[in-house]
């Protein structure tokens, strides 16, 4: 479920962005400026790469309309056959939209290949590269990972500006203006926390050869936990709440009803600092694991 | 018949090969396996979820709907074994030009690109889904028919047949996209439609439409349709013959453009 993203491109990247001249090697430029330069050149060569093979790409965004279709049938089938208009506190149009909304979350919070990734630079040796190079690995990671979110974005916005057009029913209108704002802070948040919690995952592969395993399970279990198949309030009562406490959820769960109104006050404050506080437990939790994995690192391969 | 008897052999050494590299492995195997119990289990999780709620979906009570889903995750099983793999590694093959050495064979080049690995990290789930369709039986007290059995074998070898030729049909698109990388995900998104039973798309008026164009034009909503219907429902021998000739069609028609697709097929590297 997560948007085809590229497989394996050795990033040459660093080396072009950190070259100043072909003649007379001078020290690399120092200070804000010249770093932020450094991470938008990652930032377009990324962009570019991404947008090279678009017939694939516009092949899956069509398919991807289908589930969702098969979505708003079956759960129209199950309040038809419940005979009830509320499940948990969910309206059937509400469950549509939410089940739509989570597709967004998905679209912020979705890291495909990046644990992979990491790992295998571990595991091949070609993570050097960050250390013999004036890069920070996260840092570049985050720029590249940024790019790819914004081609993805950039190029959805067609195809699911007609889905959310065709679906309008389901919605009542945009939310007022505090809503979306506190929407998009959640977006962004989404982001962040599947960012370095994917980091983190990779980061394993300093003590683990193999990590894929690790992350189909990971991955599965998101799936559910995070509440792309449902909302997480519709689950019996110490699930939900349970749930509503791990990460997770702010990977789908949070934004979804972020802007469906059925966070407000107070309960919106917490969960949106929840969101920050994972996200910096993460990057935390990215930085350690891979300060203390550098101390065993033994650089493999050529 | 010696011909087939050749295939056969083939396909037996072909699985012997894959099963000897697979148990070099065996750890990761078993990760496999527990990612695929664990994900059968979240489907179990969410339709007793959703069924807590609700009696029946789509006039499908809970015992009939946990034998429909026994069977799509039993066909899935198969499809994934012996087709996903393979076919997801045809894009590859055709970006770098290796296809050429397969193409230089002796054998037919479908057969060979089809069945080249079997992945039986994913064979568990055939007998995961029959033990739910199993306990789905039992649950509901379904009384022992030879007809609907025999029925039901038929029609779910017709729809694996079925799902093989629509992921063909997408496999051989990769020779004019060159890069095809997400197939599993294109095929996960395709295979959506056969997840649900077919009756969700009645009552509504847009939908309508749709679900008869995948049922007679396009008709993936045959797959674990008729086979779960054939034993848990009505026996609709009109339903049955149709897939049938579906199954024939569909086969010839993905194997037509299959060659169709490889006669476009220009190799790559020096």
């Amino acid at each position: 479920m997560t948007p085809p993203d590229a497989v394996a491109i050795e990033p040459l990247v660093p080396d072009r962005a950190t070259a100043v001249g072909p003649s007379r090697p001078r020290p690399p430029a120092r200070g804000p400026l010249a770093t932020s330069r450094k991470y938008y050149k990652i930032f377009r060569v990324s962009l570019v790469e991404r947008m090279t093979y678009r017939g694939d790409f516009l092949l899956g965004t069509l398919l991807r309309f289908l589930p969702m279709v098969t979505t708003i049938l079956l759960w129209r089938a199950v309040y038809i056959g419940s005979g009830s208009t509320d499940l948990a506190g969910f309206r059937y149009r509400e469950m549509v939209a939410y089940l739509l909304l989570t597709h967004i979350s998905r679209m912020f919070s979705s890291m495909p290949n990046l644990a992979s990734g990491i790992a295998r630079d571990i595991r091949e040796g070609t993570l050097k590269r960050y250390l013999i190079q004036p890069i920070d690995m996260i840092g570049y990671l985050l720029s590249y990972r940024v790019a790819h979110k914004a081609a993805y974005i950039a190029t959805s916005i067609i195809p699911y500006g007609l889905l959310f057009f065709a679906c309008r029913s389901f919605f009542d209108g945009l939310p007022g203006p505090a809503t979306l704002a506190a929407y998009a802070a959640s977006l962004v948040l989404s982001f962040l926390v599947g960012f370095f919690f994917e980091a983190s995952v990779g980061m394993v592969g300093f003590w683990f050869l193999e990590v894929t395993s690790l992350l189909y399970i990971v991955m599965t279990l998101n799936y559910f936990i995070s509440g792309q198949m449902l909302p997480l309030d519709l689950l019996p009562t110490p699930w939900s709440g349970l749930l509503k406490a791990l990460p997770f959820q702010y990977l789908a769960y949070f934004p979804a009803v972020v802007f469906l109104g059925k966070v407000r006050g107070t309960d919106l404050v917490h969960g949106l600092l929840g969101a920050l506080f994972w996200a910096v437990f993460f990057l935390l939790l990215a930085r350690g694991l891979y300060r203390v994995g550098l101390r065993r690192y033994s650089a493999y391969g050529g | 018949m010696s011909r087939l008897a050749r295939y056969f052999r083939l396909l037996g050494s072909l699985a012997r090969y894959t099963l000897g590299r697979e148990m070099a492995f065996r750890s990761n195997f078993l990760v496999r396996v527990s990612v695929e119990v664990l994900w059968l289990g979240i489907l179990i999780a969410f339709y007793r979820t959703v069924f807590a709620r609700t009696r029946s979906i789509a006039g499908w009570p809970e015992e009939h709907y946990f034998f429909f889903v026994g069977c799509f995750f039993a066909l899935n099983g198969l499809i994934e074994t012996f087709f996903l793999d393979n076919c997801n590694e045809f894009a590859e093959l055709v970006r770098t030009g290796d296809l050429d050495f397969l193409l230089l064979k002796p054998i037919d080049e479908q057969f060979l690109i089809s069945f080249r690995r079997i992945d039986f990290g994913t064979a568990p789930n055939v007998l995961m889904g029959a033990v739910l369709m199993a306990v789905a039986l039992v649950r509901m007290g379904w009384h022992f028919d030879p007809v609907r059995v025999g029925v039901f074998l038929v029609t779910f070898a017709c729809g694996t047949a079925i799902a093989y030729s629509f992921m063909l049909l997408l496999t051989s698109l990769s020779v004019w996209m060159v890069r095809n990388q997400s197939l599993m995900e294109m095929w996960w998104l395709f295979s959506s439609l056969a997840r649900y039973p077919r009756e969700v798309f009645q009552g509504v008026a847009w939908a309508e439409p749709l679900g008869r164009l995948f049922t007679f034009v396009l008709p993936i909503l045959l797959v674990v349709n008729v086979p779960a219907g054939a034993m848990v429902r009505v026996l609709d021998p009109g339903m049955v013959a149709f897939t049938l000739a579906a199954t024939a069609a569909l086969l010839w028609a993905s194997r037509r453009f299959f060659q169709r697709a490889l006669r476009s097929y220009r190799s790559a590297s020096s």
